[in-house]
């Protein structure tokens, strides 16, 4: 079974996991960490993976995943390609409010344009959230934690009268009619 | 005092900053204390420099003992101007056994047998380095010591560092270095840089290379304690890819190698484009991979999974064969694969 | 919750310290800042449970240990009894044993011979990398083979040197970690192909008597700090230096010249003495010194020499 599904195993009590999908080792490491140390009530438990599907040697130790943060790095090509070969191997259950994407490197002039379109149309197709930040300062990485820890709150159902449904259909990427001419 | 001192003296002043001039100016042991204490190094560099050579004047200093100051600067500061590496080839037994003093005086009686005009001075480092500095003339001009040689040799291993080496007197220096070290031939290693350190450790391997073993953790990252809520999960990957990452190029402080330089000379090869496929003469290009270090850059990249895994031997001769230039050729039909092409 | 997220945007900007707001800020600002300030605290907090943690575990294991300890000492104690016990009584059953049975328990007796064989051998090759033997490991799945060579002076483990050969065409040798100056090529020419034990072995030799050579200088230095200067070595440590003070109302130096003329062997093949009183170097004594430095490692040579008081 390649497929990684949401609903599969039984949630924990105050407990979240979060996934963090992505190549870029050093940053996934520093997110991680952050997160980690910036949630203080409930239980947060990172798993971090370079690409979907996940080895089936760990399907009986992996808890139920409350949301995947696929992290782009728009300044390598590798990153947005492998982005969209994992996307193939997420259930579609986890489009509802389960996934978001994180961006880096957006402000990196070097980087080509088509990148940033193509992701976004990625993100408007799957009704995902986007969002981005600095991975070079501690100060863009904590603003990134807290980001994704907000989200990760909610989606996991720890936060009363909220859904992860809910949350995505307010904050998910939409796409500006003149896309081309932005950025 | 001549002219040639004063110009030397002026464009030593002018090319080494202040802070590395008074500390050389201190080892050199030609001024007196209160001379030194005399000088005054937040001048301009010019007005630095005449009170410098009023100085000289009056101890009657000669161009012999400027440039010492110049070997100490080289010495002391390494990392000038591009070494390249050559090795002594077909060593003999002697080699072994050969010290300072025998290595001096025949390397000097060498190279003047070879060329009349020439100036050299030698010395043997705390390292065990010899440091040999060539200022050369011409059949009629005297040694130009603007521009000097250097040269620096470990005695007993086979390689030696040579920079600012002029096309000319390569065969002159060569043969010298051959008969004082008792070895055939001088060969190019291909490998040079701006790091002289890096450059002895990469060829005499004196990095820290990881080799297979049995007893594969290594103790730091035992000792690493995991934050139990964050778990890995392509761990077993990753160790493999920081494993191969380091054998290949090796663990802790890598040596400092700013480029390597690939030349193409081979067929273009892709389906579609007729034209470029058809030529006969090879399809040229060079490909320069440079970075601030670039062994470093290389092993990130392999062990963060960006480059594929088992590391190309293009990328893995660099610290195997210890060069940072090749070239890249086509294998003949029917004859001997190329030199070049082969060496991978 | 959707106003924090918008918030945390923008408000990396003038976060910072609690009482040095930026002038731009507001409520939002200041609310920010102090989260800042109490996810800081609350890390150090949690930092420091996480040491107690790890102090706690770490004492509990050394309890076990020590624990484990003393179970083992006690278990050999008494196994040393038991095994004076053992053997008397064997002996006793011996005499009577080889009498009863012999046919009745062979395939058991050899069965029980085969495993012994195994883990003695088991036994050996552990010996055998314990006292330096050569380590073999499989590489780039069978295509290659590495060998360490561990060397040791003095009952003192030293440096481990490795070769990687590739056996993929033609065996050769891919990467090691030699010094420079070991001439590998050499050796490799001269038995490689053929046998690759006399080959390690002879590599070995060159490897072990450099490092002692080596290990010898550096013992000196530390030993006789001050009073035996090292003037020379090189790289290979083939030629070794030294100058030492003689006792005596004139404290005369005298400098002895080490050849180590074999790079096979840690001990040298030609000694020299000289010294500022000639009528010093001819006696008998310092021929004695001369046969001592070539019999001994030059430490342990020198110490000697202290012992007796010769030099200071």
């Amino acid at each position: 079974m390649s497929l990684l599904r949401p609903f599969s195993k039984l949630p924990e009590l105050n407990m979240a996991n979060v996934l963090l999908v992505g190549n870029d080792d050093t940053f996934q490491h520093v997110l991680a960490d952050a997160i980690v140390k910036q949630e203080n009530n409930v239980n947060v438990n990172v798993r971090l993976a370079r690409t979907l599907p996940l080895p089936a040697e760990n399907e009986d130790s992996r808890p139920r995943i409350d949301l995947v943060v696929l992290i782009v790095n728009l300044r390598s090509e590798l990153s947005l390609s492998s982005t969209e070969t994992s996307l193939k191997h997420l259930d579609t259950g986890f489009f509802l409010g389960k996934v978001c994407f994180l961006v880096t490197g957006a402000r990196c002039t070097s980087v080509p344009h088509e990148r940033l379109a193509s992701l976004r149309k990625i993100a408007v197709s799957l009704h995902c959230p986007l969002l981005f930040t600095e991975d070079q300062t501690a100060k863009g990485i904590s603003a990134a934690a807290g980001r994704v820890l907000n989200i990760l709150r909610v989606s996991a159902g720890l936060v009363p009268l909220a859904t992860g449904l809910g949350l995505s259909t307010l904050i998910r990427c939409s796409l500006p009619p003149d896309l081309d001419c932005q950025d | 005092m001549e002219d040639v001192a004063k110009e030397l003296l002026s464009r030593l002043v002018r090319r080494i900053p202040l802070v590395r001039l008074r500390h050389v100016l201190g080892r050199w042991e030609r001024l007196s204390k209160t001379q030194l204490l005399s000088l005054d190094f937040t001048q301009p560099k010019w007005a630095l420099c005449e009170n410098l050579l009023s100085l000289c004047e009056e101890n009657e200093i000669a161009v012999k003992d400027l440039t010492e100051i110049e070997m100490l600067y080289r010495s002391e500061y390494p990392d000038q101007g591009v070494w390249h590496v050559f090795q002594l080839v077909d060593t003999s037994e002697e080699s072994l056994s050969s010290d300072f003093m025998h290595f001096r005086d025949q390397f000097k009686a060498n190279l003047k047998d070879l060329i009349n005009h020439v100036s050299i001075k030698m010395k043997k480092l705390e390292d065990e380095s010899v440091w040999i500095r060539i200022a050369w003339g011409g059949n009629f001009s005297r040694p130009n010591h603007l521009k000097p040689t250097y040269v620096v040799h470990h005695l007993q291993t086979p390689y030696v560092f040579v920079s600012s080496l002029a096309n000319k007197h390569k065969p002159l220096l060569f043969q010298a270095l051959a008969l004082s070290a008792h070895c055939g031939s001088v060969k190019d290693v291909n490998l040079s840089g701006r790091c002289l350190t890096a450059l002895r450790d990469l060829s005499m391997r004196q990095y820290k290379q990881v080799f297979p073993s049995r007893h594969q953790k290594r103790l730091e990252e035992r000792d690493l304690l995991p934050n139990p809520s964050i778990e890995n999960e392509h761990i077993k990957l990753a160790e493999y890819k920081q494993q191969v990452a380091s054998e290949v190029f090796g663990d802790g402080v890598l040596p400092k190698l700013e480029t390597a330089v690939y030349k193409l000379e081979t067929k273009y090869r892709e389906h579609g484009s007729e034209n470029l496929a058809r030529r006969d003469e090879p399809f040229r290009g060079v490909v320069k991979f440079s970075s601030s270090n670039l062994l470093e850059s290389l092993k990130y990249c392999v062990s963060s999974g960006m480059a594929s895994t088992p590391v190309t031997p293009l990328l893995s001769s660099i610290t195997h064969k210890g060069r940072n230039y090749f070239v890249i050729k086509d294998k003949q039909h029917g004859s001997v694969p190329n030199t070049s092409a082969s060496k991978f | 919750m959707l106003g924090e997220l918008g918030m945390r945007g923008d408000g990396g900007g003038c976060g910072g310290l609690v009482n040095a707001p930026c002038p731009f800020s507001g409520v939002l600002a200041h609310l920010s800042a102090l989260e800042t300030e109490s996810v800081r605290l609350v890390e150090l907090q949690r930092e420091a449970w996480r040491q107690q943690a790890t102090r706690e575990e770490l004492c509990a294991t050394v309890e076990r240990l020590r624990a484990q300890r003393d179970q083992l000492r006690a278990k050999v104690l008494s196994a040393t009894s038991l095994q004076q016990v053992m053997t008397e009584v064997d002996q006793e059953n011996e005499e009577k044993r080889s009498e009863e049975e012999k046919s009745a328990g062979d395939s058991q007796l050899h069965m029980s011979l085969l495993t012994a064989r195994l883990s003695h051998v088991k036994n050996l090759l552990r010996a055998h990398h314990l006292i330096g033997g050569y380590d073999i490991t499989e590489t780039r799945r069978g295509k290659g083979v590495c060998f360490s060579i561990a060397t040791a002076f003095e009952d003192r483990t030293l440096e481990t040197y490795n070769v990687e050969m590739d056996l993929a065409r033609t065996m050769r040798i891919c990467r090691h970690n030699i010094p420079p100056f070991i001439p590998l090529e050499r050796l490799a020419q001269e038995n490689f192909q053929s046998d690759i034990m006399a080959f390690l072995d002879s590599l070995s030799m060159h490897l072990n008597a450099y490092v002692g050579r080596r290990q010898q200088v550096r013992l000196i230095q530390e030993l006789f700090h001050g009073s035996v200067k090292v003037l020379e070595s090189n790289a290979l440590c083939s030629i070794l230096v030294l100058r030492c003070r003689q006792v005596g109302e004139k404290k005369a130096a005298a400098l002895c010249t080490l050849e180590y003329g074999d790079p096979t062997r840690c001990l040298p093949t030609r000694v020299t003495i000289d010294s500022e009183e000639k009528t010093l170097t001819d006696s008998p004594q310092w021929n004695e010194i001369q046969a001592l430095f070539l019999e001994t490692p030059a430490h342990q040579a020198l110490l000697a020499i202290r012992r007796e008081e010769r030099i200071a």
